[in-house]
């Protein structure tokens, strides 16, 4: 047997929040990607402890890794196995480098598969393998099927489709050079693609997996100066964990920190304070704020327990409506035991805590998950649509639009245009399932006179 | 009577293109070859149109020279126009065409065969095939003469009870003027093989000096031809000269004194015309019954599919210098004969025309070629090959390359040694027959660039590097044309090396060839080099980006082609594989993993399961 050429990763424990979660990685490549990761391929057969970090340098998570070399892994094959904190997002973030760097996600059964063709099994194993693949691709093609009748599959064939119509429009002129056909006309094709780019876009966009890996639930820390909007940051983070620290291009203005909740991504933004009569440079400042806090998924204001209420501008009433505002009380060391001196606005539900001493953060914690679970989407099939592979076979889609477009705007030789398409309807294949070239031929005969 | 005693090694039935190339293949790998042909005055007839090449098939006509074929050169030799297609749209798609002389072209090739070594070529019409316990041991003739061979290729195109229809008038023949096989459909047909119909339709032609070319549009061939042979590797006396007899054969220098073809269209008359007798043509009053192709519709299906189109381009093509006779291009029909020649009358410059022979369409049978190894061997009946038409394909160069390659391995499977395989990513012949042994085909089956997904890599110019393993590995090549070759790849690769290491003003040489493209500078040494090295030194460094990334996507693929499926695997003993899975691979009988996974209906966990199943040591190896 030939021996893969690729390397693959997957996830082996369940998908959802639990304590740890299990990362294998099997293939020619892995003692490489080990040194690449952790600077250097840790020693055989070894629990270490390492700092995951992405390909641009970020920490992920500190895990624990331990390397297998071909002569004792399950797979036969050089392989590792990393154990990260069982959030979905860490262990999403992780599997997505991994496959920018390189590796494939593995198929149904595939590491079992790989250990059989490697002789790590006999034959009356490999009977149980195939039980094995076979159900679990039964499991993966329902669930597939799930998902492509769902708004996901519709919209993919419907994009395929259209991409169909321009590649026929290409293909036309490059296969029928002699043919009286009208004049070539690549506006059209243009303004196809375009739409379809943009379609792609909202795919991902809209994408559970995609928006939120990404951005997190947009969460904007906001109050009057000194209200402890940055030790309720510290706090927060420094309570929780958090995955990614500085983004570059963030405005200097805002600190910015991202956070795990619960099963949620947070990305946490702290804003100038809102100074009731600000200078000329503070009312830019602030005017930035107000813009952050009307982006926001949720905001969280901050408020001092032991002070009256202060004065909020005009054009932020509007925009902390209760189903995405939460006021958080600070201070509340300071009373002592006295009631807090001001009713709540617009009955904003309302958590009481101490940045300082860390009372109350718990149930901070808690009404922001709460907060979070009520953005996702509940019962929407697209919700779970998007999985890390489908996100990497849109991203590729994307890209190869991003070429043809180009190509079409310095008009580029017509073949390397179709080529970029049949990459965008291979990725799309990827999804609902590949694409028969007769498709694009039919498309092509009937909707130009071919024959002479 | 029993003609022979020792059997040929090869017997080819039918010297159309597929036929004469599957009998020289099969003659210069030193087998023993009988060539029967129903009519010696027809072989290599262009029933169609004058003309070898265009889009797609160009391509595959250089690949048929990187295999030793002699279509490419016969074309050349013969050509009376050549214009290389698609110069625009970049260089993986262009594609050369040669209007040819068809009188010429026969003669030299009958010419040809009737020189070449180990080659007899016979006169009779194959009546039936000779089987012997599940395996084919000859055939019969209707001169009740019989012949033994160890093998047999069909090649007999459209004339398995071939029926020609003009309006209601049904003549049997596969072409105008020939004969057709009836018995041997029967022959076919007792040992299991499936046959279809389908259909085929052709355009009058006419009489030049009838014609007004002043109220046509000339179109000329190009200044500096492209030609399909490789000349720069080929030794120059394979031109006109055979090795062994020093006769000079028919032909001119290639490219000398070309003509023109001249373009017209339909009128609104034309279209009134049709319309008003649509009722009569064979076609649409459910005379036919066999299935036309798309790409190549009788002007009746254009004026009714396109109806909003008001004409159509009409291209008269000269069949020869020695000849007053045009072919029309695009008037193709089955109408009445009246029809055809009011038809006629309506276009600009025919309006006089005198019609030589009728426009007809012929319904013709075939084998689904599902039913064949990707050798071209039956899988029902052991050392029977089928190459050409009679698989479903339209085309002279489809039928060519498919006779190669049959002819070929009808000698493989004598000498016992493993056939010639050609993948898909490797060249245009690949996927042609893997499209057909796989897919199988629902209407005349021609070549389009389209259908090669790697179609990048399939550069007319580097046809003969693509097959050097196959042309080195079963000697289809002179040794000396194979060093020439070897020595124009290496200097392609010295040269892409170069290119992409050395540096000049403004970055090295490969990045500001792929930034000014046309027009780049190159290297003093580079431009001393021939033509065909500097083309391709430079498409390889221009299309760098993307040939890589193809060749990546080939290699990801070229896994699982590798691996083989033993032929009598049993599919049905599998526990884990979908039922429905398993009655199509027993039916298919895929000769690889990669063949098995472009099957309709059969998915990737089939896939996965075979894969664990022919790892596990029943049966199963490496290409």
């Amino acid at each position: 047997m030939p021996r893969p050429a690729d390397t693959i990763a997957a996830l082996a424990t369940p998908a959802g929040t639990a304590a740890l979660a299990l990362l294998r990685i099997s293939g020619p490549d892995t003692s490489r990607l080990a040194a690449e990761i952790f600077g250097a391929t840790p020693p055989p057969r070894t629990a270490r402890r390492g700092d995951y970090r992405a390909r641009g340098g970020a920490l992920v998570d500190d895990v624990l890794c331990i390397f297998f070399p071909e002569s004792g892994s399950y797979t036969g094959e050089d392989a590792l196995e990393i154990s990260c904190h069982g959030n979905p997002f860490i262990a999403q973030a992780i599997l997505e480098d991994l496959f920018a760097r390189g590796c494939r996600p593995a198929g149904p059964g595939e590491f079992t598969q790989r250990a059989f063709l490697n002789g790590r099994m006999d034959l009356s194993q490999a009977e149980a393998v195939m039980d094995l693949i076979h159900a679990r691709s039964e499991r993966a093609l329902a669930a597939a099927n799930h998902l492509l009748r769902g708004g996901l599959g519709r919209r993919l064939n419907d994009l395929t489709e259209r991409l169909l119509v321009a590649l026929a429009r290409i293909e036309a002129y490059i296969d029928f050079p002699d043919e009286d056909l009208p004049p070539e006309d690549r506006a059209i094709v243009r303004q196809a693609l375009e739409t379809i780019a943009r379609e792609t876009d909202r795919l991902l966009a809209t994408s559970h997996y995609g928006e939120l890996l990404r951005d997190g639930i947009k969460t904007v820390i906001i109050g009057a100066p000194n209200a402890g909007k940055s030790s309720l940051l510290n706090c927060l983070v420094g309570h929780e964990r958090a995955i990614v620290s500085p983004e570059p291009g963030t405005t200097r203005d805002f600190i910015e920190e991202r956070m795990i909740v619960g099963p949620h991504c947070l990305r946490l933004i702290d804003t100038a304070g809102l100074n009731p009569a600000p200078g000329a440079i503070e009312q830019l400042g602030m005017a930035k704020s107000l813009e952050r806090a009307a982006e926001a998924d949720l905001i969280l204001l901050v408020l001092e327990a032991n002070r009256p209420l202060p004065a909020l501008p005009e054009t932020l009433k509007s925009i902390i409506t209760p189903t995405r505002t939460l006021a958080v009380v600070n201070k509340i060391d300071l009373l002592q035991g006295r009631p807090i001196g001001f009713a709540m606005p617009d009955d904003l539900p309302a958590v009481n805590v101490s940045a300082l001493t860390g009372t109350g953060i718990d149930d901070l914690v808690l009404a922001i998950t709460r907060f979070a679970d009520s953005f996702q989407p509940v019962g929407k099939e697209d919700a779970i649509a998007i999985n890390a592979r489908h996100a990497d076979a849109l991203e590729r889609a994307r890209a190869c639009l991003r070429d043809a477009l180009e190509k079409l705007a310095s008009d580029g030789p017509a073949e390397l245009l179709a080529s970029d398409l049949r990459g965008t309807l291979g990725a799309f294949g990827e999804i609902v399932g590949k694409v028969d070239n007769e498709r694009m031929l039919d498309h092509l005969f009937s909707s130009f006179c071919i024959g002479k | 009577m029993v003609y022979n005693k020792i059997p040929f090694d090869v017997i080819v039935c039918g010297a159309g293109h597929a036929g004469v190339e599957a009998a020289l293949a099969a003659s210069r790998m030193g087998a023993s070859t009988l060539l029967l042909t129903g009519n010696i005055d027809t072989i290599a007839q262009m029933s169609c149109n004058p003309a070898i090449g265009g889009q797609a098939k160009g391509q595959m006509v250089r690949e048929i020279d990187a295999l030793g074929g002699e279509m490419a050169i016969n074309a050349d030799v013969t050509g009376i126009q050549f214009r290389l297609l698609n110069e625009s749209k970049g260089q993986a798609v262009q594609a050369p065409r040669a209007q040819c002389d068809k009188k010429a072209y026969q003669f030299r090739l009958k010419h040809t065969l009737e020189l070449q070594k180990n080659l007899q070529v016979f006169q009779a019409t194959v009546t039936g095939l000779i089987f012997q316990s599940g395996k084919v041991v000859g055939c019969q003739t209707n001169l009740e003469i019989d012949f033994t061979g160890l093998t047999v290729v069909i090649t007999t195109g459209t004339f398995l009870r071939g029926l020609m229809h003009i309006g209601q008038n049904k003549t049997e023949g596969g072409r105008m003027g020939d004969f057709s096989a009836k018995s041997l459909s029967g022959s076919l047909m007792e040992a299991g093989i499936q046959l279809e119909r389908l259909k085929t339709g052709t355009p009058p032609r006419l009489l030049g000096r009838s014609l007004d070319f002043s109220k046509m549009v000339e179109q000329k061939g190009d200044a500096n031809p492209t030609f399909f042979a490789f000349h720069d590797t080929r030794d120059p006396e394979d031109m006109f000269h055979v090795e062994h007899s020093c006769e000079r054969r028919i032909g001119w220098a290639p490219g000398s004194k070309q003509v023109s073809c001249w373009m017209t269209h339909t009128t609104e008359q034309t279209a009134q015309l049709v319309r008003a007798n649509l009722h009569k043509s064979a076609m649409y009053s459910g005379e036919i019954k066999g299935v036309g192709p798309r790409y190549c519709p009788s002007i009746e299906d254009k004026f009714v599919r396109f109806a909003d189109k008001p004409r159509h381009l009409l291209f008269l093509e000269p069949e020869g210098r020695a000849t007053n006779e045009y072919y029309v291009n695009g008037l193709s029909t089955s109408l009445p004969f009246d029809v055809q020649l009011d038809l006629v009358h309506s276009v600009p410059g025919l309006e006089d025309a005198q019609i030589l022979r009728p426009a007809y369409a012929v319904e013709y049978d075939f084998a689904h070629p599902t039913q064949l190894f990707p050798s071209l061997e039956s899988k029902k009946v052991e050392n029977l090959f089928f190459a050409g038409q009679i698989n479903g394909t339209s085309g002279y160069e489809e039928a060519a390359a498919q006779g190669l390659v049959a002819g070929v391995n009808a000698v493989n499977k004598v000498r016992a040694t493993p056939p010639m395989l050609i993948q898909r990513n490797e060249g245009y012949i690949g996927v042609l027959i893997d499209d057909l042994v796989t897919k199988g085909t629902s209407e005349p089956y021609r070549m389009f660039t389209s259908r090669a997904e790697h179609r990048l890599l399939f550069n007319h110019g580097s046809a003969e590097f693509r097959f050097l393993d196959h042309s080195t590995k079963y000697s289809l090549l002179s040794a000396n044309r194979l060093l020439n070759i070897k020595s124009k790849q290496s200097a392609v690769l010295r040269w892409v090396d170069f290119l992409e290491r050395e540096r000049t003003q403004g970055g090295t040489w490969a990045e500001l060839i792929r930034r000014d493209r046309v027009g780049a500078a190159i290297p003093a040494g580079l431009s001393n080099e021939t033509k065909a090295i500097q083309e391709e030194v430079i498409y390889r460094v221009s299309y760098q980006g993307y040939l890589v990334r193809e060749q990546k996507q080939v290699e990801k693929l070229s896994q699982i082609e590798k691996i083989r499926i033993p032929h009598d695997f049993n599919y049905l003993s599998i526990s884990g594989l979908r039922k429905e899975s398993a009655l199509k691979l027993a039916d298919f009988k895929p000769m690889t993993l990669g063949q098995a996974s472009r099957i309709s209906g059969v998915n990737p966990s089939d896939i996965s399961i075979l894969m664990v199943m022919i790892g596990s040591g029943r049966g199963g190896d490496i290409v």
